[in-house]
């Protein structure tokens, strides 16, 4: 997953913690076996080498292109697993580099999950085309870690997957577990704030230091995959407050898509968030 | 320990002249902290006109974490964030503490020249360097023995040239981390002085007493320590800076001992008193007692306790916000300071061997009790309030009444020694 994960257990019992943190790296281990794009022997590497030839499925993969398929819909086309290609359109080193419009225009041929054909577990893309889960394989792995901690010790635990995490139940005293908020400006140092969770996930989107200059102006790595340019007008920072941690990282990274226009849309959500201008 | 220096030369053990070799290897390990393992080897020379050569070699490799000297965070957990990393999922409740590694050499030297029957003279030189610490050091100490050899006078100077060079160079003092830090190295000057007095009362009881003083000048403050900056309204840290102590030190000690042989046994009892210029007061009660199992190997018991009083500028925390004061430390070993020690050693001889085998293992437990200095809370902007913050703060985190416990160390030593005439 290529970023540090933390499983805190509240328990005294060493055998305890240890079974959870197995338990949790066994689960993690396993998804992204399942459905890392880096991999050759999984079904995401034979869903994009498929040659436009259809691909079945299984429920958990289903599962999931089911959730990204609705997700692409109430998003109206900005959260698209199918984008992932867009980044070989920009180079986000915090430097300036003009972008190739030929570049973009080709990496968007490439690009649009309502061309793609999903249904009854099978998905048939075009050729060329390839989808990417990293935007919510990490979120998933989190909630299934916590789950199967739960499952394996029954003990309150928080799973933190590179700053998206999911807590099961307060620790004991009914003490809820206490969260900082990155301060996006200087990772690492002291949080902004401090949030308290018992039950359900936390997840942060933002734009992580990554960006390009163009022309001077700022722009984060967060593509839209209906313009192939980055977002703009974007809040650095934005976290939500959710029943699973799939939920609260898709509705922190729809947040950021909108832009500008990212507070309304979590407003009308109706969900807990914490922007950083 | 210096009252063997004050040892009158009638209750030495008389020993032949020719080689002596002794090679120990400790085990030091701290709960969670530090770890060190040091093999160490002398080799002593005696010879029969009374003088002696001693050289000694020792290698530390410490490798763990030890305290910043920062609150318990109080805060967060975890963290949520964009940039891929959890920060930290310390708890709430613990200390901040950053890794270290380092390996010491150290070697030294010792010869005593006996000037007469009653006066003998020892000259000592002693370096050691570590990654970013260098010692080098010699001194001088002459006994006399009087009233019939009743009683023996020691006295004796040191003087100690250290230079501290940190990693990553040398941090203004109360400044934030990351202000930049000044290249170089700096020196460090310890000057010692001693009298000491052995008196044999009896053919059974040996009574001593040892006073040193040395002063230091230089750089003595450590340079990866902090202290945190709390915010008063919520009492949690939110910043913090560099430690920074004073650049002289002036340390004072009175040791008294007593050596009592019993029927079977050898009783040993010392107590030290030790007093700085810092406002460091101390008291040292340390007990042995030594038991023969036949002929052929011993047990020795041992049993301290240890109780300071802090440094006049030890504080938990320092309040953000109004002016800090010249002087901050939040290290522990300037602080309220208690240790309980556990340990015994098991001496035998292998049969047959002229060799003699030592194994001991200690165990101690340090923390910190009682309330800074007053001072530190009113003065300078200092303090952050006047009783433990790490408990308090550990407290609110926990949602349990804070014992300080979780702030105690458990610190385990194992010796295995090996010594042999030739």
């Amino acid at each position: 997953m290529a970023s540090p994960c933390d499983v805190l257990v509240d328990t005294d019992d060493e055998g305890v913690a240890r079974a959870a943190v197995e338990a949790a790296r066994d689960e993690a281990l396993r998804v992204e076996r399942k459905f890392s794009r880096y991999r050759d022997d999984n079904i995401v590497h034979a869903i994009n080498h498929a040659e436009g030839r259809p691909v079945a499925v299984d429920d958990e993969t289903a599962g999931l292109l089911d959730y990204a398929a609705t997700c692409h819909e109430i998003s109206d086309g900005r959260f698209d697993i199918t984008s992932g290609v867009l980044r070989r359109a920009w180079v986000f080193d915090g430097r300036e580099h003009p972008p190739d419009p030929r570049a973009i225009a080709a990496a968007l041929a490439l690009v649009g999950w309502s061309r793609a054909t999903w249904r009854e577990h099978t998905l048939t893309l075009p050729a060329g085309m390839e989808i990417d889960l990293g935007g919510i394989g990490k979120e998933y792995a989190v909630d299934r870690a916590a789950a199967r901690i739960a499952e394996v010790t029954g003990a309150a635990c928080l799973a933190n997957f590179g700053g998206d995490l999911r807590a099961r139940g307060p620790r004991r005293g009914g003490r809820p577990w206490f969260v900082g908020v990155e301060n996006p400006a200087a990772p690492g140092s002291v949080p902004l704030r401090r949030l308290e969770l018992a039950h359900g996930a936390l997840a942060t989107s933002g734009d992580a230091r990554r960006f390009v200059l163009v022309n001077g102006r700022r722009l984060g790595h967060i593509l839209d995959p209906r313009t192939g340019w980055p977002v703009e007008g974007a809040p650095r920072s934005v976290t939500v407050m959710a029943g699973s941690c799939i939920e609260a990282g898709t509705l922190a990274t729809l947040a950021i898509l909108r832009g500008a226009g990212a507070a309304r849309f979590l407003e009308e959500q109706g969900v807990q968030h914490w922007l950083i201008e | 320990m210096l009252l063997a220096g004050t040892l009158p030369a009638a209750a030495q053990a008389p020993v032949a002249a020719g080689w002596q070799l002794e090679a120990t290897g400790l085990l030091y390990g701290e709960q969670a902290r530090a770890r060190v393992v040091e093999p160490m080897g002398r080799l002593t020379r005696l010879f029969a006109n009374g003088r002696a050569l001693s050289l000694g070699l020792a290698v530390d490799a410490i490798t763990g974490a030890s305290p910043t000297g920062a609150l318990p965070s109080g805060q967060v957990q975890t963290t949520t964030s964009a940039s891929g990393a959890t920060t930290t999922s310390s708890s709430a409740s613990l200390l901040p503490t950053h890794p270290f590694e380092d390996l010491r050499t150290a070697v030294d030297a010792s010869w005593v020249e006996p000037l007469g029957t009653l006066l003998s003279a020892t000259t000592s030189a002693h370096y050691s360097r570590e990654q970013d610490y260098a010692s080098l050091g010699g001194g001088l100490k002459s006994s006399i023995d009087l009233l019939g050899r009743r009683v023996t006078l020691t006295v004796g100077g040191g003087y100690n040239h250290d230079r501290v060079f940190p990693t990553g160079g040398t941090p203004v003092g109360l400044a934030p981390d990351s202000d930049p830090r000044v290249p170089g190295e700096n020196p460090k000057e310890v000057a010692t002085g001693l009298v000491g007095l052995a008196h044999v009362v009896n053919r059974r009881w040996l009574l001593g007493v040892t006073a040193s003083e040395s002063r230091e000048r230089g750089y003595l403050t450590d340079p990866y320590k902090v202290v945190s900056l709390v915010d008063p309204a919520t009492l949690l840290p939110d910043a913090q800076v560099t430690e920074k102590r004073p650049a002289t030190r002036r340390r004072d000690d009175v040791l008294g001992s007593s050596v009592y042989h019993l029927q079977h046994d050898i009783l040993y009892l010392n107590y030290r008193y030790y007093w700085d210029d810092w406002g460091v007061r101390s008291h040292t009660l340390d007990f042995k007692l030594r038991h023969d199992l036949g002929a052929a190997a011993w047990v020795q018991p041992h049993v301290r306790v240890y109780g300071q009083a802090p440094a006049w500028f030890f504080v938990y925390g320092l309040t953000h916000g109004p002016p800090l004061p010249a002087f901050a430390s939040a290290d522990e070993r300037l602080g309220p300071l208690r240790t309980t020690t556990f340990g015994g050693t098991y001496g035998f001889h292998v049969p047959g061997s002229r060799g003699e085998f030592t194994l001991r293992a200690e165990f101690m437990y340090q923390w910190l009790v009682g309330h800074p200095p007053e001072a530190a809370g009113t003065s300078g902007g200092g303090g952050g309030g006047d009783h433990d913050l790490r408990r308090a703060i550990a407290a609110e985190a926990e949602g349990t009444e804070g014992n300080g416990r979780q702030f105690g160390t458990s610190i385990g030593t194992l010796l295995i020694g090996y010594s042999v005439p030739f």
